[in-house]
């Protein structure tokens, strides 16, 4: 089943991170392993004469060009919606999309979104015709404010950036996709293993972002590939229907005609 | 007049304006051969607008380019 993303559709539920990873032949080895066709980038300062940013924009289109998908480039680093709209304007620019991870950072200590400045920046580039993707924290309201301004897509964290901690708030992350049906839910950051990644697809989340997991594994191309069956498996489950709990057991096993000596006891 | 990019001060011997190409040129050995984007006092310039956008005394140009991100 695929994944619509303003109107993009995918096959893949995965949206990838390209950084952090020991070289970049691992990071294209582990983002075909992966399947996932939306690679996130950035845009900073560099040496001029070093040209290293000109080697990895090129690698990332090959990535891209091969796997079909599609780029998204975020707003790392920036904490003010000014910051952002800037950014946005010149990563549309070089990279010829209107996607934009959208990420505007409150606190140092967690890289927490800022809410306040997050909406601000929201509106203001939707106004200019961008699509966005705005990462934000498990807030239900913040996240109903994003879908009323336009994002067809939510990115709620997961936890903080890098921590891998996984779904820190389960409660706080269903509440979201029970009140927002018609959002398209991607979880993102705080992802640490494929089991977190399939728990998210398991609540009916339309698809995950992560970075740091599979960068930071020991074998990053078997770890792509692992979350990328996650998925599949998580929203196989999803889709199919899991039982309810219960609060007493039942036996699996027909009780229908039990030898003898067991209904003695 | 003194002008600076991504942080680092470019004095230049004379109080005209100069502009963006201009200060581009400065920065980079072959700036057509680069992928990059603008941003003047932290506003967007685009491409289209480099000859015409002036750069003067302690104004800051940002150049960035496309890099690894999650």
């Amino acid at each position: 089943m695929s994944l619509n993303i303003y109107g993009q559709s995918l096959d893949s539920r995965l949206l990838i991170g390209s950084a952090l990873y020991a070289s970049p032949e691992i990071m294209k080895k582990s983002i075909l392993a992966s399947g996932s066709q939306v690679i996130t980038l950035s845009l900073k300062r560099q040496n001029p004469s070093k040209q290293s940013g000109q080697q990895i924009w090129r690698y990332l289109q090959e990535i891209v060009q091969k796997v079909n998908g599609q780029l998204l480039p975020n707003t790392a680093g920036c904490k003010t919606a000014k910051e952002a709209v800037t950014l946005a304007k010149m990563s549309r620019e070089i990279f010829q999309t209107n996607w934009l991870k959208l990420e505007v950072i409150g606190d140092d200590y967690n890289l927490q979104p800022d809410p306040i400045e997050l909406l601000i920046a929201a509106e203001q580039l939707i106004k200019d015709g961008f699509n966005i993707l705005p990462y934000c924290t498990d807030d239900l309201v913040l996240c109903q404010r994003l879908y009323d301004l336009g994002c067809e897509v939510i990115m709620p964290w997961a936890s903080p950036i890098g921590t891998g901690k996984g779904l820190m708030n389960p409660y706080n992350l269903e509440t979201i996709r029970l009140r927002l049906p018609q959002a398209t839910l991607i979880l993102d950051a705080g992802i640490g293993k494929p089991s977190d990644a399939c728990l998210a697809m398991e609540m009916g989340y339309d698809g995950v972002l992560l970075n740091s997991a599979i960068a930071l594994a020991d074998n990053p191309v078997l770890m792509a590939k692992a979350f990328g069956q996650a998925l599949q498996a998580g929203e196989q489950g999803y889709v199919a229907g899991i039982m309810a709990q219960r609060q007493t057991a039942h036996p699996s096993t027909p009780t229908l005609d039990t030898p003898f000596w067991h209904q003695n006891n | 007049m003194n002008i600076h990019i991504n942080g680092q001060a470019y004095p230049l011997a004379h109080e005209n304006p100069i502009s963006v190409s201009a200060a581009l040129a400065l920065y980079f050995t072959e700036p057509q051969q680069s992928t990059f984007a603008v941003a003047l006092n932290s506003d967007f310039v685009g491409k289209a607008d480099y000859e015409q956008t002036m750069v003067k005394n302690g104004d800051s140009l940002d150049v960035l380019q496309p890099i690894q991100g999650g």
